[in-house]
């Protein structure tokens, strides 16, 4: 395991509010690197302002972010986003390289043109989400899954060792669901940190190393053994979800 | 020919218009091509609206303060001052009512516009602007002092796209990404709103309050028809806006009508031929596309046809078995291509992919037919309403049928399912 490890990403007490409600509260839990952590709750868990605090978007009430040691709002850059694919404009006039190569865009200064180097890095992240034939179509043009990789191959090219996905395998069929998860796997074995929003508890087991409950509060962070025990999922879900066996025997396996 | 295309052009009145009109088309096609992305068309159309408002506060205020007269810089930062004041005016109603953004926009453009009606018409004596030039725009009486303002206008705007391209594009395709990378997409988004603003601005003197806002979307609407990159976009626009004043002017020469308005019909004629015609995105490509779609139904019934036949099956067979008059052929074609059948000299042969997809839908249709049977189908009815059926033939559905039925091997006539 890789517990030993230093977390990349710490979160102490952090409390986020909107009109004076808490979307997070006393929420701390230290990712160290080299895993598939998902993160699941019940809708309107404030699993999107966790997002949103991670990327350095929201001044917390109190608490803090940091991303390798530096505050969420300093390491701009160092966290890889991909995108809903609800959030995304389809019909957008991008072809699948152009949209690999703003991963780069961070690194290229505002007079000049994208270099070869960029050019490369592009290329290679979309040879990584086996998207490299694809790479003069237009974005909607793609099936969901190889959308979904594109984007994932974009957060690549950015370089940065941690990834955060919002809800990648939200309606995709079974098959590409696996060739997401495919490209997830194999960004872990090259040393990123993936964070992963995630709604189907019943494959959350299956997929992730680690998990983080939240609803409001930090419920539970760590292997879906501990994480998937049914007193935990019923206080989280309050009974909105009747059938646990199922996932927790899925977390026990 | 010379009359028509030559003689227009020794007009110092026609050369100007010329002028101005390319400058204002490049740089509205150009920036208009963000607006279209970002779904602000609107916003122009408010822009222009609330100028008006601009242009008589900043006449009155040269006027009274430094007793200049129709002080072009003057209007022209009044008009700026207006457009930004409408568009904080929007966003704050929106914000903090329950009214919606559209009607905001709505609410506030018209407000503005009408104050300025009434200043103009309250100050007539002090202003003299004339409210028909002002919405209806007069690109024949293009003065130099326009010509210079539109012509500074570009540069700095296309300046700016030019430079922050890359940024205007990661803010308008995917502002979250903007951010977590550090782009300031607020400052963006201010920058893109006073860029419009001021391309507006410089227009209305040319095309009107009304059609400013035509010019600023048609090209690049037109050119999003054509394009999948969005600096492709951004020429073409550019190009169709140039081509809009060129043929409105001589349309306007010709007709002689309003320059204006022979531009923007122009413009729009322009649109709807691309939208005609255009390879991809155009109606005539979608409706050869949907010409060529050929019905999964027709062809699982070819290839059962051919299968039951077991041999070379001429056309007149698969004619007499499939009903689908004269989508036959085209079937057929189709099938070809992707390799599920063979043409022989005398007919047609399955291939081998043919075969297994031709078994597939045959094993639905013999298990319908054991399924419909258990279900007391009449026994005259099992095999029409099976054919039915047959189509219905994903994994899920056949391993049911063939579940439930404890994977028969025969059907009800005795048929082997395969």
């Amino acid at each position: 395991m890789t517990i030993d490890k230093p977390a990349v990403i710490t979160v102490e007490h952090l409390t986020v509010s909107y009109h004076a409600r808490p979307a997070l509260l006393d929420v701390s839990v230290g990712i160290e690197p080299d895993q598939l952590v998902g993160v699941i709750g019940p809708n309107g868990a404030g699993k999107s302002t966790f997002i949103k605090a991670i990327l350095g978007f929201i001044k917390p009430d109190i608490g803090s972010v940091e991303i390798n040691g530096k505050s969420a709002q300093k390491a701009k850059g160092e966290v890889a986003y991909v995108p809903q694919r609800g959030a995304v404009d389809w019909d957008f006039p991008i072809t699948v390289r152009e949209v690999a190569l703003m991963g780069r865009y961070q690194q290229i200064p505002w007079y000049t043109n994208p270099s070869r180097v960029d050019r490369e890095a592009a290329a290679e992240a979309l040879e990584m989400v086996r998207m490299q034939d694809f790479g003069d179509r237009q974005i909607g043009e793609l099936s969901g899954g190889q959308q979904q990789r594109v984007f994932m191959a974009r957060a690549l090219a950015q370089g940065s060792d941690i990834l955060l996905l919002d809800e990648p395998f939200a309606g995709v069929d079974a098959a590409t669901e696996r060739a997401i998860l495919d490209v997830l796997e194999r960004a872990k074995k090259s040393g990123k940190t993936l964070v992963v929003v995630h709604h189907d508890l019943s494959t959350a087991a299956e997929y992730f190393d680690k998990l983080i409950l939240i609803k409001q509060r930090m419920y539970a962070y760590g292997t879906p053994q501990v994480v998937l025990n049914e007193e935990l999922l019923s206080k989280v879900y309050e009974g909105k979800l009747r059938i646990f066996s199922d996932i927790i025997k899925g977390g026990e396996k | 020919m010379y009359e028509l295309f030559i003689a227009p052009l020794s007009e110092v009145y026609f050369q100007k218009a010329l002028i101005g009109g390319t400058i204002v088309a490049i740089v509205a096609g150009v920036v208009g091509c963000l607006v279209v992305l970002r779904r602000m068309a609107f916003l122009g159309d408010a822009l222009s609206h609330a100028m008006i408002a601009g242009v008589a506060g900043g006449y009155l205020v040269m006027k009274l303060l430094f007793g200049a007269e129709a002080h072009a810089p003057g209007m022209l930062l009044g008009s700026l001052l207006a457009a930004i004041a409408t568009v904080a005016l929007i966003s704050f109603v929106s914000r903090i009512s329950r009214v919606k953004e559209d009607t905001a926009i709505g609410i506030m453009y018209t407000g503005i516009f009408a104050l300025g009606v009434v200043a103009v018409s309250i100050f007539r004596h002090y202003i003299h602007i004339d409210l028909m030039h002002f919405i209806m725009g007069d690109i024949l009486g293009v003065a130099d002092t326009d010509l210079w303002v539109s012509a500074l206008v570009a540069a700095f705007v296309l300046t700016i796209l030019i430079l922050f391209f890359r940024h205007f594009q990661l803010a308008t395709f995917d502002p979250v990404m903007a951010a977590s990378i550090g782009l300031p997409v607020l400052l963006i988004d201010y920058v893109l709103t006073t860029c419009v603003s001021l391309v507006v601005v410089s227009a209305v003197s040319m095309v009107g309050v009304i059609l400013v806002v035509g010019l600023l979307i048609t090209p690049a609407a037109t050119a999003y028809l054509l394009s999948d990159r969005l600096d492709r976009m951004m020429m073409l626009s550019a190009l169709f806006g140039v081509t809009s004043v060129i043929g409105g002017l001589y349309l306007c020469v010709w007709l002689d009508s309003a320059g204006g308005g022979a531009i923007m019909l122009f413009c729009t004629l322009q649109f709807l031929v691309v939208l005609a015609v255009a390879p991809k995105y155009g109606l005539l490509a979608r409706w050869m596309r949907l010409r060529k779609l050929v019905p999964q139904q027709v062809v699982e019934d070819i290839l059962t046809t051919i299968l039951r036949y077991e041999k070379d099956t001429p056309l007149e067979v698969i004619r007499q078995y499939v009903q689908s008059g004269k989508g036959i052929r085209k079937a057929l074609e189709y099938m070809g291509d992707e390799g599920f059948i063979e043409q022989t000299s005398t007919g047609y042969l399955l291939t081998d992919k043919g075969l297994a997809e031709a078994n597939k839908v045959l094993r639905a249709h013999r298990l319908w037919e054991a399924y419909l049977e258990t279900i007391g189908t009449p026994k005259e009815e099992l095999h029409p309403t099976a054919h039915h059926l047959e189509h219905i033939s994903d994994g899920n559905t056949v391993e049911y049928l063939d579940e439930r039925l404890g994977s028969p091997s025969q059907d009800p006539h005795g048929k082997v399912i395969p």
